[in-house]
């Protein structure tokens, strides 16, 4: 009986959670979303944010990786296509942050395309 | 000859047999009796089985024990997903996971009655299990982490078994079915210390595991059954991955070679044959960094196959993975 409860509640809350398409800003608006703070664009530095519009183009960014020994900041510098939505995060790759184009393919699973390595990651002490 | 091993899952089904078909309490007839067991060894061999099908960390597998005095086979398999949550302002991330397991243990056994006479036991459990897990990941560095998780899994078992020697009343061999249900709640604690490293495109990666599981099992058809234990178990694992020259839909596919230790440390030889097991294998997994209804990544998927052995088991695992 418990099993099914739960099975049960489990498939109810799969159902209701749909993947939502990507709002962007405006038509050469690009979107990123990242899971570790972004604390510089284009070399400005700006209040820690998760989540940027950015103007279609050349860009970059330092997003900071943090860990109890260090803190790794990741210089991202890319081409962002207007109407694309870019993900960073952490996956145990070469380095602690990757860049990826995030794709929805349709109201059930998204898509990592093209996998991107910072140019560099510094490493300071905490 | 004193039954050891065999003693544990005969005596698991003994009182089943008893109370479902009527025969006469054990104490009234002395070919049921089996000198230096006790009702410790028959919930040992019952938890024993839950806990190595159901235990968090265990890959699936399909195993064969052989011995003068047993041959059984056991499978146990999983389908599952786990993901890390990123807390905003926090170094530490949650951990969460869902997974249905699945096993299924048949035991065939032959010892000596207490009159010389020879008996057999068949012996089958089935076990499905719903696991669900949270936990925090702390993250040391760009290269290791560590991960305490609490697991809760409900499991429903079911036994069925004959018994083929046992003396009747007027000493004439019978043979007697039985059938029981176990309902069973574990509670696990678990440590996982997890390394990566990077060398080019190889990727090396070494972790521990360390479970401290508290079960408790409830029974109305098996007085014996309803009964709780502690147990522990801990893993060693070892992986490695390299590139190959194949890609699909511009995503590359891997090769990966592994070797995984696990030591059942709490675990009598005696309830199952076997108290720890080495496996080795590769396989081949796509990158397909997809994330099912954006909750959860799955990074990779592929086949693997792996050969398991230990002392008196054997086995192997073939199956599809997903990372």
């Amino acid at each position: 009986m418990i099993i099914r409860a739960l099975f049960f509640t489990g498939l109810s809350l799969l159902l209701s959670s749909c993947v939502q398409p990507p709002v962007f800003k405006g038509e050469d608006y690009a979107l990123v979303k990242s899971n570790y703070p972004v604390v510089t664009l284009n070399g400005v530095d700006i209040e820690k944010s998760y989540r940027l519009d950015l103007k279609a183009g050349k860009n970059s960014l330092v997003v900071v990786y943090n860990t109890y020994q260090y803190d790794y900041f990741c210089t991202f510098s890319w081409i962002a296509k207007a109407g694309t939505a870019y993900e960073i995060t952490d996956q145990e790759n070469r380095y602690p942050l990757t860049l990826y184009h995030w794709y929805r393919k349709n109201s059930l699973w998204t898509r990592k395309l093209s996998p991107m390595d910072p140019l560099e990651c510094l490493r300071k002490p905490r | 000859m004193k039954p050891t091993s065999l003693i544990f899952f005969l005596l698991t089904m003994l009182p089943a047999l008893l109370f479902s078909t009527g025969v006469t309490a054990r104490e009234d007839n002395p070919a049921l009796e089996i000198p230096g067991v006790d009702e410790t060894d028959i919930r040992n061999s019952a938890l024993a089985f839950v806990n190595t099908t159901t235990a968090p960390g265990l890959e699936g597998a399909t195993l064969n024990v052989d011995n003068n005095e047993r041959n059984s086979d056991q499978w146990r398999s999983s389908l599952g997903f786990s993901a890390e949550i990123t807390l905003p302002n926090h170094i530490y991330n949650a951990y969460w996971g869902l997974a249905m397991v699945g096993g299924s243990l048949v035991d065939n056994l032959r010892f000596t009655g207490a009159n010389g006479q020879p008996i057999h036991i068949n012996l089958r459990r089935d076990i499905i299990s719903l696991r669900g897990s949270l936990g925090l990941s702390f993250p040391l560095n760009e290269h290791f982490k560590l991960r305490p998780v609490i697991t809760i899994a409900t499991s429903d078992m079911l036994t069925k078994g004959t018994a083929t020697g046992l003396l009747d009343d007027n000493g004439i061999p019978t043979v007697i079915t039985g059938e029981n249900r176990a309902q069973i709640l574990s509670t696990t604690g678990t440590i996982d210390a997890i390394y990566w490293y990077w060398y080019d495109d190889y990727r090396l990666e070494l972790s521990a595991h360390y479970n401290l599981a508290y079960t408790d099992s409830f029974s109305e058809t098996e007085p014996i059954l309803d009964t709780h234990a502690w147990s522990q178990t801990g893993q060693l694992k070892s992986r490695i991955s390299g590139p190959t020259s194949l890609t699909l839909s511009g995503r590359p596919w891997r090769w990966q070679a592994y070797a995984n230790h696990t030591n059942f440390i709490t675990q009598k030889n005696s309830a199952l044959g076997y108290t720890a097991l080495f496996e080795i294998g590769g396989g081949i997994e796509w990158e397909i960094n997809i994330k099912p209804l954006d909750w959860f990544g799955w990074q990779s998927i592929g086949i693997s196959a792996g050969i398991i052995t230990s002392r008196n088991v054997e086995g192997f695992n073939v199956g599809l993975t997903a990372r």
